[in-house]
């Protein structure tokens, strides 16, 4: 065995010892978390928006116009249009509000998870949620995901992008924090000399320039026109804030009413808006997620 | 679904694309008679390609010994197992069930998803033996073996059918029109591990840096230039070639992949019975167990290693083994006359010429001219 055979072998077995270091997955709730607990809620077949006074540039779950606006139930179930799908619905329901101020639209949302998922490490997914507009005619668009020529607009949120906004991308030391590693290319001490173009040659996703592979900013902006389409958009119009306490994830996300090259909701009109929840804890991603089976007709008032 | 012609499998089999083979189809044949487990090609593929972040556990090419290693742990056997018995008929046809068409109706391939633990203990199981312990004084005096282990070499398959690709939600990977290499599109995967789960080999794998999923490319930018993956030209113990392989109504004599594969059956697919028809072949350790042997290379392994006891009788074949690991170009075309064998490349211009038999030179001892025994060093 070669020292350069060794030395990988090594790393790998030390590596391997690493299984221990704790990873960012399950976490207990602090008590509060400012978030007020939950009035009751009633199961709605519409959303109404209401107008409030109030500064919506930023989600605030706390926030007193809340006090004053309907809760509705939204019942959800496993995704069942494409596999691979859940076997089981895990999201059965999801607690919806929303206002606007006539320049932003602001939702908040509830739904039950017994286990806070944040992801990181292999086989480990993200809690998420995402809000689904139709960028054409409500009426024609598939609430799966669209069709070609009948776009939706998404906004997702994952537990993982919000830790990436409050607390950076995580290092491979994060998340594995006994492993061991002798050197990574062109990042060796002084010696190494690389730029940083350079260095990120080592990391495909990365040189490829895949959103992904880069810190996140809280949400995702995705257009799609179908099963398989989805495309993450550059820029952000939107944001989101989660809190999880006591096995529920509260969330409010906050957006223009009308985004440029995106969706656009005016105020007096009805549209549609639709939702969908990952539970990482149980390995819900991409397709595994629980769904609506219609669009909620949305009237902004 | 669609209905496809999986030949390994003598029958058509159920994949959600339609049957569209490459212009050519990227294939390796090992000799596992003859790998010694020594890792070069493990190293020369992760110097290569996985020596970034997120990679370090990642070992594209991988070498285990068998029976009881595997990288992720027992990938083949928790497959094996989630897809219950299934039989080969008579002539070789494959009666049972593919991880596709036992997929659940709510999954489009059956699988296993390994932990991230499953994947940190790459050597496990080096060198244990199968059959019983060995005690001192013990002899192996039949083939084949009561006690007994072989190594086995393995990169990504690129498989005709692969599950990788039948698995992702987002079609974020492609199987190339010009050799039919499978690869991950790294600006388009979103990291769902869709394929790290339906992939039975177990050749997906998540880059927790970058939170998308990677696999061997096949060596590509390699192979568009005519030269032969890493882990082939690095490989000392020469037990592998890279090249062509063609359908079998298709085989060319003169193909080095096509003859070892279809010409002589020297060389099997593994685990054929999960119905990807992956494109990486083996020819069968001749003293390893042999139900075990079937289990994994399905029912020609009898005929394989019969036409392997009789390679001294066939110059061709011989010739051909001779080439590989002779020349780090692909061999297109090979020829055996006057005992001497030739590799050439697409164009058919020479690439490499080797002798069958090397010539034996035989000096006495001692040296009376410079008045100095001669030993046998070099």
């Amino acid at each position: 065995m070669t020292k350069a055979t060794l030395r990988t072998w090594t790393a790998t077995l030390l590596c391997a010892t690493a299984a221990s270091g704790a990873a960012c997955k399950s976490r207990k709730s602090k008590p509060g978390d400012g978030v007020a607990a939950e009035p009751p809620a009633t199961p709605i077949s519409a959303l109404e928006v209401r107008a409030v006074t109030a500064d919506l540039t930023a989600p605030d779950a706390a926030a007193a116009y809340w006090k004053n606006v309907p809760r509705g139930l939204v019942t959800l179930m496993a995704q069942p249009m494409v596999t691979p799908r859940p076997e089981t619905t895990t999201t059965e329901q999801i607690t919806v509000a929303a206002v606007h101020n006539a320049t932003h639209i602001a939702f908040r949302l509830s739904w039950k998870d017994d286990e806070r998922s944040e992801a990181g490490r292999l086989g480990e997914f993200s809690d998420a949620v995402a809000i689904q507009f139709p960028m054409r005619e409500l009426a024609r668009t598939p609430v799966m995901m669209g069709a070609p020529e009948l776009p939706v607009h998404i906004f997702h949120w994952r537990a993982q992008y919000q830790r990436d906004k409050e607390q950076g991308k995580p290092t491979m030391l994060t998340l594995y924090p006994n492993m061991s590693v002798d050197m990574y290319p062109m990042e060796f001490k002084e010696a190494a000399g690389g730029t940083v173009e350079q260095q990120e040659g080592f990391s495909p996703g990365r040189a490829e320039g895949n959103p992904q592979a880069y810190q996140k900013s809280g949400i995702d902006e995705i257009i799609a026109e179908g099963f398989s389409t989805s495309a993450v958009q550059a820029g952000h119009s939107g944001s989101a804030h989660g809190v999880w306490a006591n096995g529920t994830w509260t969330l409010v996300l906050t957006r223009p009413l009308a985004i440029d090259g995106g969706s656009v909701i005016a105020v007096g009109s009805e549209t549609g808006v639709a939702f969908a929840v990952w539970q990482g804890g149980k390995a819900e991603v991409g397709s595994r997620k629980s769904v609506m089976m219609s669009w909620l007709p949305t009237r902004v008032l | 679904m669609s209905k496809v012609k999986n030949w390994h499998l003598g029958r058509e089999i159920e994949y959600p694309y339609d049957d569209h083979r490459p212009k050519r189809q990227w294939a390796i044949v090992f000799d596992l008679n003859k790998c010694i487990a020594c890792q070069t090609c493990t190293l020369a593929c992760k110097t290569t390609w996985t020596s970034g972040k997120g990679q370090e556990y990642m070992f594209w090419n991988n070498v285990e010994t068998k029976p009881w290693g595997g990288y992720p742990l027992a990938w083949d056997l928790r497959i094996l197992e989630k897809l219950g018995r299934q039989d080969w008929g008579a002539k070789g046809e494959y009666l049972g069930k593919t991880l596709i068409e036992a997929a659940p109706p709510n999954e489009r391939v059956l699988h296993f998803f390994p932990t991230d633990e499953d994947w940190m203990y790459p050597n496990v199981g080096e060198d244990d033996c199968a059959g019983g312990t060995v005690d001192g004084g013990m002899h192996l005096d039949a083939l084949p073996h009561d006690r007994w282990f072989f190594y086995l070499p393995r990169t990504c398959a690129h498989c005709t059918y692969p599950a990788c690709l039948a698995a992702c939600p987002r079609k974020a990977i492609y199987k190339r029109e010009e050799d039919g290499i499978v690869l991950i599109d790294q600006a388009r995967c979103k990291g769902y591990g869709e394929c790290v789960r339906a992939c039975p080999y177990k050749k997906s794998m998540y880059n927790p840096y970058t939170r998308i999923s990677e696999k061997c490319i096949g060596c590509y930018p390699a192979v568009e230039q005519g030269i032969q993956p890493q882990c082939v030209v690095n490989c000392i113990g020469k037990i592998r070639v890279m090249g062509f392989i063609s359908p079998p109504g298709q085989s060319r004599r003169d193909n080095p992949v096509d003859y070892l594969v279809h010409e002589k059956g020297l060389a099997l697919p593994y685990y054929p019975q999960l119905g990807l028809e992956p494109n990486i072949y083996y020819i069968p350790p001749i003293h390893a167990d042999r139900d075990y042997l079937k289990q994994m290379f399905g029912p020609r392994v009898e005929d394989a290693i019969k036409a392997y006891r009789e390679l001294p009788d066939d110059p061709r074949a011989q010739g051909l083994l001779c080439l590989i690991g002779s020349t780090d170009r692909i061999i297109h075309k090979f020829d055996v006359k006057q005992g001497t064998a030739f590799g050439y490349d697409e164009q058919g211009a020479e690439l490499v010429r080797v002798p069958v038999t090397e010539t034996v030179i035989e000096r006495a001892a001692f040296d009376s001219k410079l008045g100095a025994a001669r030993h046998n060093t070099p």
